[in-house]
């Protein structure tokens, strides 16, 4: 549990979309200035600041060094970066605060998909001497991990379908979605055939650009800075074996057990943001969380942006849940939320943030 | 173990990742520009910096920049630093003679093109406050392919090098900022 009271004050997203003509330091620029903006501060007030990228994903050696322009680096700032999801540079920059010298602090996360093949480039990410010389891109992993599902009687293609018309559905009020539909329904997607057996295309993320900031302070500094700060109760995250076939892939342990040292004590929760990519691994997450009745009766809004099914900025995508997430604590409609971010083939890596409001 | 099954210790896995991307619409102004031999930059409104090319944005203040931002610069300018370069035979070298990287601060700018040729003075001669100008290739032999959103973008293949000019060099203090 954080040693002091941290919350988030600021946050601002672009809009996914499919193929961005801006690069992505151009993206961030005003993703990252509207987020300081909301936060009310000047840039030179940030202690710390932490980035996300990935530079297979933008194709050059050190791409990341340029991302942190958008973080004005003159004079110089005390910053990091990691090769992952903005949501593990929130991490990091919560690390930070919490060692009391400094108020408030940065992180972001940013990636285009559109210049590369994303089933080439996430092939790299497996072990290199069984999985990545097959190619094992992540559709068809996500279609072996769907078929278990399947096997094991925890799912039906149908809850697939109900999984990602809610996501469309509710997609249609989240104006940074690339995918939305407000009449979707579960028959129409049924009928649709199948991309990866067991998946159909709409069982898969989209393809898309985009770009995530978010601003922290500590205690009186988020209580000057907004009305109504999404504190963050705790935030943790837990890996697996890297290797998917010596895992349970229908369940997903690193989740429960991150969200249990986030301090999730499984008490009644208004939202849930989770960074399912692909329409099974909502189902998986919610179980694993302990969420699947409070969902299935309606009482737990899931996904409330329409998540990765919407809009799949990847090293965007997992803080994009959190800042969806603290929005809403921002804005009074909930007060009590789990942000979940992952990384690694099939959920292998799991963050889960807790957040509330006062 | 025997010596037959180590011989099946290697594994050769090569890989190739292909990436398709337009260039960013300040650098396709900066491209379209260069080919009718005009080198354009964009100044911030914020602090007035001279950025060439565009970065679509000041990295100082941090404040985006447009098309409207866009200035025309002269291709005179000075050289900032330099290094002469003795190619050695590795892969993809195909210079076999000692050549020079040169950075060149165009007048009015406030960064410079890098890994320019200077000819005109010996490799002797070559110093820190040359004056140059750009010695254009013909319209026709003109190319920017090969540039890209990585970095600053490059400068195509639009001139030959930039010439010594003969005039005075000019003083430090119109460098000592902008080296590289």
């Amino acid at each position: 549990m954080p040693a002091t009271d941290i919350a988030i004050v600021g946050f601002a997203q672009t809009k996914s979309e499919r193929a961005a003509t801006p690069s992505e330091v151009q993206l961030l620029v005003p993703t990252v200035t509207a987020a300081i903006a909301r936060a009310g501060i000047d840039r030179r007030e940030i202690g710390f600041t932490c980035a996300g990228s990935c530079d297979y994903l933008t194709g050059g050696p050190f791409a990341f060094v340029s991302n942190l322009e958008a973080a004005g680096a003159w004079p110089p700032i005390s910053e990091s970066h990691v090769e992952a999801d903005g949501a593990w540079a929130m991490y990091e920059a919560w690390m930070r605060l919490q060692e009391g010298d400094i108020d408030i602090a940065l992180a972001f996360g940013s990636g285009k998909s559109s210049p590369s093949n994303p089933s080439e480039v996430w092939a790299q990410q497996l072990d290199p001497y069984y999985l990545a010389p097959l190619g094992l891109d992540p559709v068809s992993l996500a279609g072996i991990q769907a078929r278990a599902l399947l096997d094991s009687g925890k799912a039906t293609e149908r809850d697939f379908a109900s999984v990602v018309a809610r996501s469309r559905r509710q997609a249609a009020g989240n104006p940074n979605a690339q995918l939305a539909d407000a009449s979707a329904s579960e028959d129409a997607l049924l009928a649709e055939p199948y991309f990866r057996a067991p998946l159909r295309k709409h069982d898969c993320p989209p393809i898309s650009d985009g770009t995530v900031a978010v601003v922290m302070a500590r205690g009186d500094t988020a209580r000057r800075l907004c009305d109504r700060p999404a504190w963050i109760r705790g935030m943790d995250h837990r890996v697996e074996a890297h290797q998917p076939g010596v895992r349970d892939i229908t369940s997903s342990s690193s989740t429960a057990l991150a969200a249990r040292k986030a301090g999730y004590d499984g008490g009644p929760l208004d939202l849930v943001e989770l960074c399912s990519t692909f329409s099974p691994q909502e189902l998986i997450l919610l179980e694993s969380l302990g969420l699947s009745s409070a969902a299935a009766s309606g009482s737990l809004s899931v996904n409330p942006s329409g998540g990765p099914l919407a809009g799949n900025p990847i090293m965007a995508v997992g803080l994009i849940r959190i800042i969806e997430a603290a929005a809403r604590i921002i804005d009074g409609s909930a007060n009590r939320a789990l942000a979940h971010a992952t990384s690694g083939p099939l959920l292998q890596q799991n963050l889960v943030c807790l957040l509330e409001g006062e | 173990m025997t010596d037959v099954a180590k011989e099946h210790l290697v594994m050769e896995h090569l890989v190739t990742l292909t990436y398709h991307e337009r260039l960013t619409d300040n650098l396709n102004r900066f491209a379209d520009n260069l080919l009718e031999g005009r080198i354009i930059g964009a100044k911030c409104p914020n602090c007035g910096r001279v950025f060439v090319p565009s970065k679509g944005y000041c990295s100082l203040c941090v404040v985006p920049t447009t098309e409207a931002d866009e200035v025309e610069l002269p291709d005179t300018g000075t050289v900032t630093g330099f290094t002469i370069v003795t190619p050695v035979n590795y892969y993809g070298q195909t210079k076999t003679e000692p050549f020079v990287y040169a950075s060149v601060l165009l007048d009015g700018a406030d960064t410079t093109l890098g890994g320019m040729d200077i000819t005109g003075v010996t490799h002797e001669e070559l110093r820190t406050g040359l004056r140059v100008k750009a010695s254009w290739k013909p319209r026709e032999e003109r190319s920017v392919e090969g540039m890209s959103n990585r970095g600053w973008g490059g400068f195509g293949d639009v001139v030959h090098s930039f010439e010594a000019t003969g005039e005075p060099d000019a003083g430090e203090d119109v460098y000592k900022e902008h080296l590289f």
